[in-house]
């Protein structure tokens, strides 16, 4: 037997198929919403409120820098934490628009690549953070500038500033390759794929597999 | 929706329902997973109905959501938390496959080996039993002409080895 003689035989299944199933119309057209519409609407609605938390972050950074504006450690360090609000901002404010583009009825290559955007929000905020570790040193900045009134870095010795330095550099040059390979292009890797899977679940890992497939006789 | 529209999509629904049934038995390996997945698609339909756009043929439109959401079907958890939701209201009755005796084995055996393919070729291989054209097929999936071909050719070698495989 081979696929034509499958494909007959599977044109020939028709009327058995339609009697095989049952369906209850009135039930059907009352639904309002169903589990992958209540989903994406937790997601718009989470999406939402991490904004909002963004946005009061940006706004209490700002008051910051305003109230004491001088080329000093903790200002650029409030500038430096800024600039991340704002791209976690932007990021959100984009998860809500790809959300709202979500549409079952697009081709399956298109959703199916939505769907990875959407799921993978928490992978995108863990890059986030993750960025931000080779500026560890702007939260300490802020934090004894708020907490005890000290510039730290004024009193930092310079072994000490040179010492912070270095590992900036080299947490930054970490960072970037992490970064650079936790995507879904790299998923075959096995500690890319671990991760993705820790971070955000299996699900992402199937799409990821799944949008690699599509991509792969195609390239 | 107005009452035209509601049956409007009853009637094409009532037309075209064997495709649910094609795909639920191709994506999903137990009962519970079928019923489920075939109520996700009925109401995914429903719900996107007011969007679908008359250029399309129906069977087409009803293929991409279908296979979208059986695509992007996914249950954590094999206990079926929402097994109890799903009786609640009951949208959908499905046959059980493996217990429709009348069902030829020709057929069975199309969907065993449907089950062993993967999402995109399963995808694939429903669109092409249908006779749809490559075109259509690439359009309806996103992907190229020459990767619809291919996996063709790669499926039809498939089948081939396991028959072969089988009478020897």
């Amino acid at each position: 037997m081979n696929l034509d003689d499958f494909k007959s035989t599977w044109q020939q299944q028709s009327s058995e198929t339609e009697a095989a199933i049952k369906i209850d119309q009135t039930l059907l057209t009352e639904i309002k919403v169903n589990k992958q519409i209540k989903e994406l609407s937790e997601m718009k609605w989470a999406r939402i409120i991490e904004s909002a938390a963004f946005f009061y972050i940006i706004v209490l950074l700002w008051q910051y820098i305003v109230n004491d504006f001088s080329v000093s450690a903790p200002t650029i360090s409030a500038l430096i934490l800024n600039i991340f609000a704002i791209v976690g901002l932007a990021g959100n404010i984009g998860q809500i628009v790809l959300i709202s583009e979500i549409d079952y009825s697009k081709p399956v290559s298109e959703l199916q690549k939505g769907i990875y955007r959407v799921c993978s929000h928490k992978l995108q905020l863990t890059k986030l953070l993750l960025m931000s570790v080779p500026f560890y040193m702007a939260y300490v900045f802020i934090g004894f500038d708020i907490l005890l009134g000290v510039d730290l870095y004024q009193q930092l010795e310079q072994h000490m500033t040179w010492f912070y330095s270095v590992t900036s550099i080299i947490l930054l040059i970490v960072t970037t390759g992490v970064l650079t390979k936790l995507h879904y292009k790299n998923i075959e890797i096995s500690w890319v794929k671990n991760t993705i899977q820790f971070i955000v679940g299996e699900r992402l890992v199937n799409t990821a597999q799944f949008i690699n497939s599509l991509e792969f006789t195609d390239s | 929706m107005n009452t035209t529209k509601k049956k409007l999509f009853a009637q094409s629904m009532e037309q075209h329902k064997g495709i649910v049934y094609k795909i639920v038995n191709s994506y999903c390996q137990n009962q519970d997973d079928r019923q489920d997945l075939a109520q996700e698609i009925l109401t995914s339909m429903w719900l996107a109905y007011d969007n679908y756009n008359n250029e399309y043929k129906f069977s087409t439109w009803m293929y991409r959501i279908a296979l979208n959401v059986a695509i992007s079907y996914y249950r954590k958890d094999s206990k079926r938390e929402d097994r109890a939701n799903a009786n609640d209201e009951c949208i959908v009755q499905i046959a059980d496959l493996s217990q429709e005796g009348e069902r030829s084995e020709e057929v069975k055996q199309l969907y065993r080996f449907i089950g062993q393919l993967d999402k995109l070729n399963k995808a694939i291989m429903l669109l092409y039993l249908e006779s749809e054209p490559h075109d259509s097929i690439a359009n309806s999936l996103g992907i190229s002409k020459t990767n619809v071909a291919t996996r063709i050719g790669r499926i039809k070698e498939t089948l081939k080895n396991q028959f072969e495989a089988r009478e020897s």
